[in-house]
């Protein structure tokens, strides 16, 4: 199963990447607009031209949002509404769950489908993004790519529910770092400058 | 007929317990495939476009913020610096909460981070001085939803992408243009501020009313070392407000600069978290944005569905023919709001309603902005009560509390926000006030 592992580390390094790398993109352009008003900085910053940041940063969101929502169901962080599903008896939730995780996986797979014809029939118009003119089949490559990678992370789940009726579950409650119960009576380090 | 079936087949899909997203997209695909005369072409455009927007961008970079705010230490500062303004009062450190989660939410734009990022660290110091856990467990609870109320908020922002773009008219005839997410930031202070106080008034008077602990008057020296070690955090404040409202940047500008600004003084001014930390919060932001971006792609399409089928035509006509004046309207958008809260979460109902609700609130002559902040004290309310309230299963997860406890315990707070409700419903000038004041619309 290494080319799961690889598969799995390959998805989060993706999306880690695409979201610093966006935030840092669009905070470099704002900082460049906002100096290029100072005359001590204008020879240095005119000629960058940064029209592009913002479309380049959405590309790099909608590469994100399309990979995240994949790691996503491996994570268990779509959620759904339970109510009723948790007053049946576990034998009928069982099924209900599995059916839920198909839809999931049919609905994923016909949009990916409906992705790769767009893409094929996009690639020999040649049509290039606005600002950065970048070829738009590549930039919609994400929709094929990203939903069946999703299609598969529902099967695998659904997989592991039918085996081990274990589900992904995302905890909203934990948060990392945040253990520091008695904060308020001891005195924190002083902050490093 | 068509829209009782799609809606039929939405609510359907919904109660197995699958994703919204995937029941909304569902619902849309079994509608094209079998009854409709919409060209496939258009919905499968629509569905790699439907997040191509930079307005909509503003959500993962406050998603982001609001993580590096979290574990960087700004909530501990927060919480010290409150305490040294209000613990002397009765009840202390719930009013200290009460303070905090404001002060937290002015800064993240997430309820339930709002909850954790200030109820693990002051909930259990509460049980430490002899409060009853019920108490601490309710103010969080419901203090929390300060988050989605004053700004900056993710919820205002998928208000405005989820309104914009639709065309809407009003009483006579005439355009009325969507709320931009400056407008609503704006307008969300006043409702924030208001709400914070009678949280703290509600707060108050049980904490006099059962003698719980009060803490010692901090001198004002303390007061002031709290606030300067509170002041890296509390000037985001003024950066993203200042920087909306001033011009200097866009609202999902002021998204990323806040990003950045939490990532520096989280790992380098305060040194709460290292570098070593960055990749995993940079995964949990990215895995919580991309969920939300993907009921947005799906929820755009259902509107598209909406629009084509001419729904909130429909109910516009529905509601001129049986003569219901904004008054009544906005009474059964409070119950359909308050009722859909009891199975789904906030952004999933916003942008599921809003495209629908907001053309008829225009045609009645109800503001866009007006309408938009009472959604969201809708969602508030929401969050707080069984069976879905994220915020109790969060506060419930940090208390180690059952849900049902829980719910008899925010009660006091949950009757003041439903009172609150009300109020803000039917007195519009309170959200309309300040971005009036200020010239924004």
């Amino acid at each position: 199963m290494l080319f799961l592992r690889i598969l799995d580390r390959l998805e989060e390094t993706l999306i880690a990447f695409l979201i610093g790398a966006a935030t840092l993109v669009i905070f470099a352009a704002v900082t460049q607009r906002y100096l290029v008003g100072f005359p001590l900085f204008y020879g240095l910053l005119y000629d960058i031209n940064l029209t592009w940041a913002q479309e380049l940063c959405i590309y790099m969101f909608v590469w994100m949002a399309k990979f995240g929502a994949a790691y996503g169901v491996r994570t268990g962080i779509h959620v759904g509404v339970d109510v009723l599903v948790n007053y049946l008896s576990p034998g009928k939730r069982r099924y209900v769950i599995l059916f839920g995780l198909f839809c999931g996986a049919l609905f994923t797979f016909v949009v990916g489908t409906m992705g790769a014809k767009f893409v094929i029939e996009l690639y020999p118009t040649g049509q290039v993004s606005p600002d950065m003119e970048m070829p738009r089949w590549i930039i919609f490559l994400c929709v094929p790519l990203g939903s069946y990678l999703m299609c598969f992370r529902f099967l695998q789940v659904a997989w592991s529910f039918f085996w081990t009726g274990e589900l992904p579950h995302h905890d909203a409650a934990h948060v990392e770092g945040v253990d520091d119960f008695d904060a308020l009576e001891t005195p924190p380090k002083e902050p490093t400058r | 007929m068509n829209s009782f079936i799609i809606f039929t087949l939405l609510i359907a899909l919904m109660l197995t317990g699958m994703p919204v997203s995937i029941a909304l997209g569902l619902t849309v695909l079994t509608f094209l495939f079998v009854m409709t005369h919409v060209p496939t072409e258009a919905v499968a455009l629509k569905l790699f476009t439907g997040i191509e927007s930079f307005e909509i961008m503003a959500v993962p970079f406050f998603i982001l913020a609001g993580n590096f705010l979290t574990h960087g230490g700004v909530a501990k500062r927060m919480i010290r610096f409150a305490t040294a303004m209000v613990g002397h009062w009765h009840g202390g450190l719930g009013l200290a909460g009460v303070v905090a989660c404001a002060l937290f939410a002015a800064v993240s734009g997430s309820s339930p981070a709002t909850v954790v990022a200030i109820g693990s660290i002051i909930l259990p110091a509460m049980v430490a001085q002899g409060f009853p856990k019920r108490f601490g467990a309710g103010v969080i609870a419901t203090s929390g939803a300060l988050g989605i109320l004053i700004p900056p908020s993710i919820v205002m922002v998928l208000y405005a992408v989820a309104t914009g773009g639709g065309s809407a008219f009003g009483p006579n005839g005439e355009r009325v243009l969507s709320a931009s997410v400056g407008q609503l930031f704006m307008a969300g202070v006043v409702p924030g501020i208001m709400l914070a106080s009678l949280l703290f008034l509600t707060t108050w008077y049980r904490a006099r009313k059962f003698n719980y602990p009060r803490m010692p008057k901090a001198s004002w020296g303390e007061a002031f070392t709290a606030f300067r070690k509170s002041f890296w955090g509390l000037s985001l404040i003024v950066v993203v407000m200042g920087g909306i409202y001033s011009g200097v940047f866009t609202p999902t500008e002021a998204a990323a600069i806040s990003a950045v600004y939490a990532f520096v003084i989280a790992v380098f001014i305060y040194g709460d978290m290292g570098l070593r930390d960055v990749p995993k919060v940079l995964l949990a932001s990215a895995n919580m944005s991309a969920m939300i971006l993907y009921i947005i792609t799906n929820a755009v399409l259902f509107s598209f569905l909406m629009t084509s089928e001419q729904i909130p035509q429909a109910i516009i006509g529905w509601v001129t023919e049986m003569g219901i004046g904004w008054i009544g309207f906005l009474l059964f958008v409070n119950i359909l709001l308050l009722l859909a809260g009891n199975f789904m979460e906030p952004s999933s109902i916003v942008l599921i309603t809003a495209p629908i609700l907001f053309p008829v609130a225009a045609k009645l002559g109800i503001d866009p902005v007006h309408l938009g902040i009472l959604m969201v004290v809708n969602m508030e309310v929401g969050m707080c009560h069984p069976p879905v309230g994220l915020n109790l299963y969060v506060a419930s997860g940090i208390a180690k509390m059952g849900i049902t406890e829980l719910t008899i315990a925010v009660m006091p707070w949950l009757l003041t926000m439903l009172a609150f409700l009300a109020l803000v419903t039917y007195v519009p000038e309170i959200s309309l006030w300040l971005p009036r004041v200020l010239g924004m619309m």
